[in-house]
């Protein structure tokens, strides 16, 4: 039917050349077209002007006042400090640490995020069916699970002297372990909180990308394997291209998210780690301004953040781009 | 997710033969498969141990991974929380109508920043990227009073009332779902479309009846996102109802639980266990939902 | 990029153009003062919430048949909400409550924001105000006013084991130095428990340690305050807590991140000969495996026979300033923490009450509160009343300090000094 004639094609078209901006080249569409768009877009745009566009106007607002609790509720006079907010931040030098153990935290979420669920998600295309229904689900329950809980439960499995990880590590013979604190270094500790992120943040990039997968005509790879080629290079010359769209949005949605991890931190180390050795960038924005509800010094904060991952972004984008990907 | 692989078009023996070559060598994937399994759901396991375990073994931080003498108890505490079903309830509705709309929305967006070409079309793009960048915390007090503004004009989405967590969530959930719906739409190729075309079918038909079929994996991932992010949310939840109790959600019950430095840990759990459940009923619903639409779509 | 040159100026003309302030509103003292109608009251919902509310629930009718046309509706928040939900509060009056119950360290920040009534004046018109324990009444005064009611009180004493101690030949610390030298012996006698299990988050379980060596955190001083951790005295009570957590006695490795309810967790664990733990504590450790071999003293003070100050933390009971109806509020607020009502709630919950003579009297019936009673009339102390401590609090400055000492990171000295330091900045802010 109409779904052969791309069985055809598709081999012929390597999938780096489909980009959206081929698509122009053919026949406009004209009339209707040229509005199509806008009514399609509407909707999604009414809502995010609304509900993000104006929050973001005012966070960008408030990080030039001094704004706190009094002043929301009335009791005190706004006062217009200008980049007053961006100067206590930038001249703290804890700030700089933090930031420090963002990225280097951030970066390993989401490196082991990628590799694990991509992994999984090829893996699980060669499974049975119900084993592969049962990775799924149990994947999904991690996912699902709310992240206090999932830290929470982390945290006691590892606990030094009464978690089960000790104990059994203690059973087999590595006496080292029996009272072991997991959260007492600063990067042991990272790296406790980084396998629960990594455990509860791969399903979705399974999902996904095993999505992908299936989306893939299974002839093309069918013809591919027929032709002789083997599974991995089947992978990398036919498969990942076509995953290409798909890899990058989880990508950047890693990024962004490993970027403002908050609550595995702030349970799994206790607010901070000892000595605030562990504080991340929304830990530090939640114990340095709103927790003691200074707004405008929080607004700040969400300002360099968004501004960070910006231009962390863009440059993962433009890597993006020389390598043939456009948006 | 196997159901999925059922929609794929082309000759069927091909495949069959393909499957009875891998299922014949599979054994030790399989096994590594359902290895990897246990390892993930060890975590779980944990969590609704606790839940069965008795406080006093919980209280003293007891960490045998079994229990010979469970107990409900658990979870009579969270069922017997004040208006439990009633937070439930609209948990299911928020979560449910977040889903519908954030996809629908997001979907159509998704399509007129794929498939046609128009100068603000990158900016668009990546405006709404930058917009997921933003740390949601400090956008609580714009958004407090931006609801309580719509609650003059529109009481049924102002702050206290469902309407505010169901638009809010859908705020948050579109720029996501854009994104990922983007990434499926342009991997379907735009030959079908031509020909859909030359079929005679009207724009919004193709785009009705046959693209949104095609990216429905994309869709089920999405859907599993809002989902999820609507219904373990805590902020919200905390923020926009204030004095209508009934009106609140899930994670409420929950925080009760939560007492500095006295947590009823039992209670967490089979508080947890109980969010959790609905979410793999939401999967496995439309999982099968998926499957029907799909075997339509090839048949059309 | 062009895109960006473009967003950016029309980004600075919508602002220019709309110039709008950030969003406020208007919580201003509501100038109603009616006598009738539905009284909305906040009150903290328990994880065994059905004593609570049996109490809550009899005041209610009482209040009711004795005013008429009005109605009380109890709402039960959970505490991990109260600051959203206070905030909201403040920030949507039409949402806000009458009465609430609030945390006695969250006053100070309430006030700042012009969110509670002063209740000076009905506490000195209350016939039985004037019981009111006078340390623990002084924790919700600011700037001589009253901002709450006390409506019970939490400390902290000493739960040792006795069978442990009088194996190693041990006695009852009667010193703060006791203690220290109790603990060290009994873990030299048990290698694998801890001698005593303190946490270098657990600042509630420090700061006894640090007012009974005369030191404090700040003094105030004319309107703001002047941190005084680097005092010779407030140095020697620091030193005092971190000796506790050396290995010969708690190791770092295990204790320093300890908070309060962690530590007590290894005492009920049996991993601890003796822990620094709550009256709300107690029920959890008399149900555990050890309920018959442990035994509460108050924490000891430095000469024999005195006893260390504690913490004393509480819930008030508060009026919204917002509220349409301030009589009828405060009048509910007397009914539930009168000294009927705090003797109810004692009998439900175990919340010590915060009435001298209720407290001796419940001390007389139920010895097993008598620790707890006798530590209360010590004479409790407080943190810093001023909003600027929350934020304090919230960066961690104060059990930071600790755990610095604690892990070698910093000695005594250079702690304490960075530690004040970062203080009296955060006080000057104001």
């Amino acid at each position: 039917m109409a779904l052969q004639v791309p069985v055809a094609t598709a081999s012929a078209t390597p999938a780096p050349d489909r980009p959206a901006q081929s698509r122009p080249k053919k026949k406009g569409r004209g009339w209707a077209g040229r509005l199509e768009h806008w009514l399609y877009l509407a909707p999604a745009l009414i809502v995010l002007i609304a509900l993000l566009g104006y929050p973001l106007y005012q966070l960008i607002n408030m990080s030039l006042y001094d704004y706190r609790q009094a002043q929301v509720s009335g009791k005190a006079p706004l006062n217009f400090t200008g980049l007053e907010n961006y100067r206590i931040l930038v001249s703290d030098p804890e700030f700089w640490t933090v930031l420090g153990n963002t990225v280097v935290f951030a970066t390993a979420c989401v490196v082991f995020t990628l590799l694990v669920g991509g992994a999984l998600a090829v893996f699980a295309t060669r499974l049975r069916p119900w084993v592969r229904t049962t990775l799924f689900a149990v994947s999904l329950g991690a996912w699902a699970t709310p992240a206090v809980t999932g830290s929470a439960v982390w945290l006691f499995l590892f606990d030094s002297t009464q978690g089960l990880v000790n104990k059994v590590l203690a059973g087999i013979g590595l006496s080292g372990f029996s009272d072991f604190s997991w959260t007492y270094e600063k990067w042991t500790a990272f790296g406790l909180v980084a396998s629960e992120v990594v455990w509860c943040s791969f399903p979705f990039v399974m999902v996904t990308v095993y999505a992908g997968i299936q989306a893939i005509p299974t002839e093309v790879v069918e013809a591919a394997r027929l032709d002789g080629a083997s599974m991995p290079r089947i992978f990398t010359n036919i498969m990942l291209p076509m995953l290409r769209p798909i890899v990058m949005i989880v990508t950047i949605q890693s990024i962004i998210w490993n970027f403002k991890i908050f609550s595995q931190i702030y349970i799994m180390t206790n607010g901070g780690g000892i000595a605030g050795q562990n504080m991340v960038l929304n830990v530090y924005s939640y114990q340095q301004a709103f927790a003691a509800s200074l707004y405008g010094l929080g607004s700040a904060l969400g300002v360099i953040m968004t501004v960070l991952l910006m231009v962390i972004t863009l440059v993962y984008l433009r890597l993006l781009k020389r390598s043939g990907e456009v948006l | 997710m196997t159901t999925l692989k059922v929609s794929q078009p082309g000759s069927v023996t091909p495949r069959r033969r393909a499957k009875e070559r891998k299922s014949r060598k599979g054994w030790g994937s399989n096994a590594v498969g359902l290895l990897i399994a246990a390892f993930v759901a060890f975590p779980l396991y944990w969590m609704l141990l606790s839940a069965l375990k008795p406080k006093t073994a919980l209280d003293a931080g007891d960490s045998t991974p079994w229990t010979l003498t469970p107990s409900f108890d658990s979870f009579a505490r969270v069922l017997s929380v004040n208006n439990f079903g009633q937070y439930f309830l609209n948990s299911v509705i928020v979560a449910l109508s977040v889903v519908v709309l954030s996809t629908v929305l997001a979907f159509l967006a998704a399509v007129a920043l794929t498939r046609y070409n128009f100068k603000m079309r990158t900016k668009l793009l990546i405006i709404i990227l930058v917009a997921q960048m933003v740390p949601i915390e400090a956008l609580t007090i714009p958004l407090f009073f931006l609801f309580k503004g719509f609650g003059e004009a529109i009481p049924a989405v102002g702050l206290n009332h469902l309407g505010s967590l169901i638009l809010v969530h859908v705020g948050f959930s579109i720029p996501f779902a854009i994104w990922m719906l983007r990434g499926f739409v342009a991997a379907v190729p735009i030959e079908l479309e031509e020909a859909a075309k030359l079929d005679g079918a009207s724009s919004f038909r193709f785009v009705r009846s046959v693209l949104f079929p095609l990216v429905a994996p994309g869709v089920v991932a999405c859907s599993v996102f809002s989902f999820i992010s609507t219904w373990n949310d805590f902020l919200f939840a905390k923020t926009f109802i204030i004095s209508a109790q009934e009106n609140s959600t899930m994670p409420m019950a929950l925080l009760t639980f939560f007492k500095p430095d006295q947590n009823d840990w039992g209670a967490i759990m089979a508080g947890s266990v109980i969010m959790t459940i609905p979410v793999l009923i939401f999967f496995i619903a439309v999982q099968r939902k998926l499957v029907s639409g799909l075997a339509g779509a090839v048949k059309g | 990029m062009k895109f960006s040159r473009t967003l950016a100026v029309a980004a600075l003309a919508a602002m220019a153009l709309t110039s709008c302030a950030p969003p406020t509103s208007n919580n201003a003292a509501s100038s109603v003062d009616e006598s009738t109608g539905t009284l909305r009251v906040w009150l903290f919902s328990e994880v065994n919430q059905a004593p609570k509310s049996a109490v809550v629930d009899a005041t209610v009718k009482e209040f009711e048949a004795a005013h008429k046309d009005v109605k009380v509706d109890v709402q039960y928040i959970p505490v991990d909400t109260r600051a959203e939900k206070f905030k909201a509060a403040f920030n949507d009056p039409s949402s806000a409550p009458d009465v609430a119950e609030f945390g006695n360290t969250d006053l100070a920040s309430y006030v700042a924001a012009g969110g509670l009534s002063d209740l000076t004046g009905d506490i000195k018109g209350w016939d039985e105000g004037k019981d009111l324990d006078p340390k623990v009444l002084a924790t919700t005064a600011i700037d001589g006013k009253n901002y709450g009611v006390p409506w019970f009180v939490g400390v902290r004493a000493l739960y040792y084991r006795t069978d442990i101690l009088k194996a190693a030949g041990v006695a009852v610390p009667k010193t703060m130095a006791e203690i220290e030298t109790a603990a060290r012996t009994v873990r030299a006698a048990n290698p694998d428990m801890l001698g005593i299990s303190v946490g270098g988050k657990a600042q509630f379980s420090a700061l006894p340690f640090l007012w009974a060596h005369g030191g404090s955190i700040a003094t105030a001083k004319g309107g703001t305050f002047t941190a005084e951790l680097d005092s010779a005295k407030s140095r020697a009570g620091i030193t005092a807590y971190t000796n506790l957590m050396k290995d010969d006695i708690c190791p770092p490795a295990t204790c320093a991140e300890f908070g309060g309810n962690a530590s007590v967790q290894q005492f009920i664990a049996g991993k601890a000969a003796m822990t620094i733990g709550g009256d709300f504590n107690y029920k959890a450790v008399s149900e555990s495996a050890f309920k018959d071999s442990f035994a509460v003293v108050p924490v000891p003070g430095v000469t024999a026979g005195s006893i260390a100050p504690a913490f004393a933390g509480g819930n008030n009971l508060g009026v919204f300033t917002s509220s349409k109806r301030h009589t009828l509020s405060a009048d509910f607020v007397k009914a539930l923490a009168s000294k009927k009502s705090q003797q109810a709630m004692f009998d439900a919950m175990g919340n010590l009450p915060t009435f001298t003579d209720v407290q001796k009297s419940v001390a007389e019936k139920n010895p097993q509160v008598a620790p707890f009673i006798a530590t209360i009339a010590a004479g409790t102390n407080f943190v810093p009343i001023t909003d600027t401590w929350s934020t304090i609090d919230a960066k961690g400055t104060f059990t930071g300090m600790y755990q610095q000492i604690v892990t070698g990171k910093a000695d005594v000295d250079t702690a304490s000094k960075d530690a004040s330091d970062a203080m009296n900045k955060i006080f000057a802010a104001k």
